[in-house]
């Protein structure tokens, strides 16, 4: 499953970032950080193609030598990242779009705790133990 | 993906999200106002009373209901039509006493808390304790005067919520005011 | 769902609580806390609301379902009329605005209507600032129980 999730702020700063446990977490961040830069380009390209359904799911970011990157962006402009290992060839773009769905349910309610404020690091259990349940190898 | 057309439903329901919404950006105001817990508690149960004894009479009119002759008829009422009417929740009706003047209702699904994940350190805060007061003033409203208090809390770990009710006196009709 | 009577119960309470404890002059301040309560709901609303609706095209495209969806899942119906002056000034008329239907005509009742409105001003304003609009939400009664806000877009 995913190797690492992340929820970045509308402003651009990340909001939850959680990987497998790995000597290489700093490249992940490396990964995610940069991957921003395709999200801003897809979003910002909406409506210069008629076929563009303006989809939250943006699909497959750019694939590395080890690793497939996806992105995701709600209508707040909140954006998921989620890495893949290249190597997993099990998930297809359902399986990644089904994930996303899942995240996305999990930051809403997350979000409706009256005790968070928007804008601040995600500490919720609960939105924890979904993320957890996507980097589960199953 | 298309545009969610939101239903129509029913006029006299408002969308659960908004009043539980609401009703946690109060709790979570009252705790920036209120040092301490057990005064945002009290604070809570102070909204509910005012609610109960107003809300009462909507009931009445609303709920078509017959007299209640004994304290299994208010638990009755208070579960099957108050509950399902105002929440869309019917709690159970469970844990009697043997002079049955007590009963708990217990809730699996407690509408108030969908979301809720409480912060650290508030052990004392009885997140839904709004309800004890409506309880409390609308049943004094008919005459009866009542305990109520949460004796379990989901939010809190337990595996269900437990309000329990006790009866205590049935009040007098207004009392004139020096004849005490 | 909720029903609607406890619903406008639980707002009475919270306007009563804010303005519990001020003196007369905080009354500003008592409007702006109802209104940052409403603008966090509406945050939170806004979110679930658009869960699975494509991206927004535009401003007017926003505006668009603010008056038809939100408000419909807000007040279980639409806005009756929304007016723009295309330079960022929106206008929406609600002729029977919800939060006003159980209060009476009558003058007195028009000066507790600010109160009242505070709230829906700032769920309204909770709502745009997540999707990516910035602005003030301001509320008029002409008449009860219409309502109309009046949505100024702050350009950065």
């Amino acid at each position: 499953m995913a190797v690492c999730v992340a929820v970045i702020a509308k402003e651009n700063y990340p909001l939850f970032i959680k990987t497998t446990p790995t000597d290489n977490e700093l490249q992940f961040y490396y990964t995610v950080h940069t991957s921003l830069d395709v999200v801003e380009e897809k979003i910002s390209s909406v409506g210069k193609n008629v076929n563009d359904l303006r989809e939250l799911y943006l699909g497959l970011l750019y694939p590395t030598e080890d690793y497939k990157v996806y992105g995701y962006v709600t209508n707040t402009k909140v954006k998921f990242v989620v890495v893949v290992e290249s190597s997993n060839t099990a998930l297809r773009d359902n399986e990644i779009r089904t994930m996303f769905k899942k995240l996305h349910g999990a930051y809403v309610d997350m979000l409706c705790n009256p005790f968070y404020t928007p804008g601040d690091n995600i500490v919720s259990r609960q939105f924890e133990n979904v993320v957890l349940g996507m980097m589960q190898q199953d | 993906m298309s545009r969610q057309t939101a239903r129509g439903g029913d006029p006299r329901k408002v969308n659960g999200e908004l009043f539980t919404l609401t009703y946690g950006a109060l709790v979570a105001q009252l705790m920036k106002d209120y040092e301490n817990d057990e005064e945002v508690n009290k604070q809570l149960e102070k909204m509910g009373y005012n609610i109960g004894v107003r809300i009462i009479e909507d009931f009445l009119a609303r709920a078509n209901s017959t007299r209640c002759n004994d304290f299994r008829d208010v638990a009755e009422q208070i579960s099957k039509v108050a509950f399902k009417m105002y929440l869309g929740v019917t709690p159970v009706v469970s844990n009697w006493s043997p002079a049955a003047d007590e009963f708990s209702l217990l809730l699996e699904n407690n509408p108030l808390t969908d979301f809720v994940e409480l912060p650290e350190g508030h052990d004392a805060l009885i997140y839904s304790n709004i309800l004890c007061g409506v309880l409390k003033g609308a049943l004094e409203m008919i005459q009866m005067d009542v305990d109520v208090k949460f004796v379990q809390d989901q939010l809190k770990g337990d595996n269900i919520t437990e309000i329990r009710l006790k009866f205590i006196k049935r009040l007098e009709d207004a009392v004139p005011v020096g004849e005490d | 769902m909720a029903d609607e009577v406890l619903f406008e119960f639980l707002h009475m309470e919270l306007v009563a609580l804010i303005h519990r404890d001020a003196v007369k002059d905080e009354k500003d301040g008592c409007i702006a806390k109802l209104e940052s309560i409403g603008f966090r709901v509406g945050q939170s609303l806004i979110e679930r609301f658009t869960k699975d609706c494509s991206r927004f095209k535009d401003e007017l495209d926003t505006m668009k379902f603010i008056c038809k969806d939100f408000w419909n899942s807000v007040y279980k119906k639409q806005i009756d009329n929304l007016r723009t002056n295309h330079q960022g000034v929106y206008v929406l008329q609600d002729n029977k605005f919800r939060f006003l239907t159980q209060m009476s005509n009558g003058k007195q009742y028009m000066e507790a209507a600010p109160k009242y409105l505070a709230f829906p001003c700032g769920l309204i304003r909770g709502a745009l600032s997540s999707l990516g609009i910035n602005c003030i939400v301001t509320a008029e009664v002409s008449a009860m129980p219409a309502c109309k806000f009046q949505i100024q877009i702050q350009r950065m």
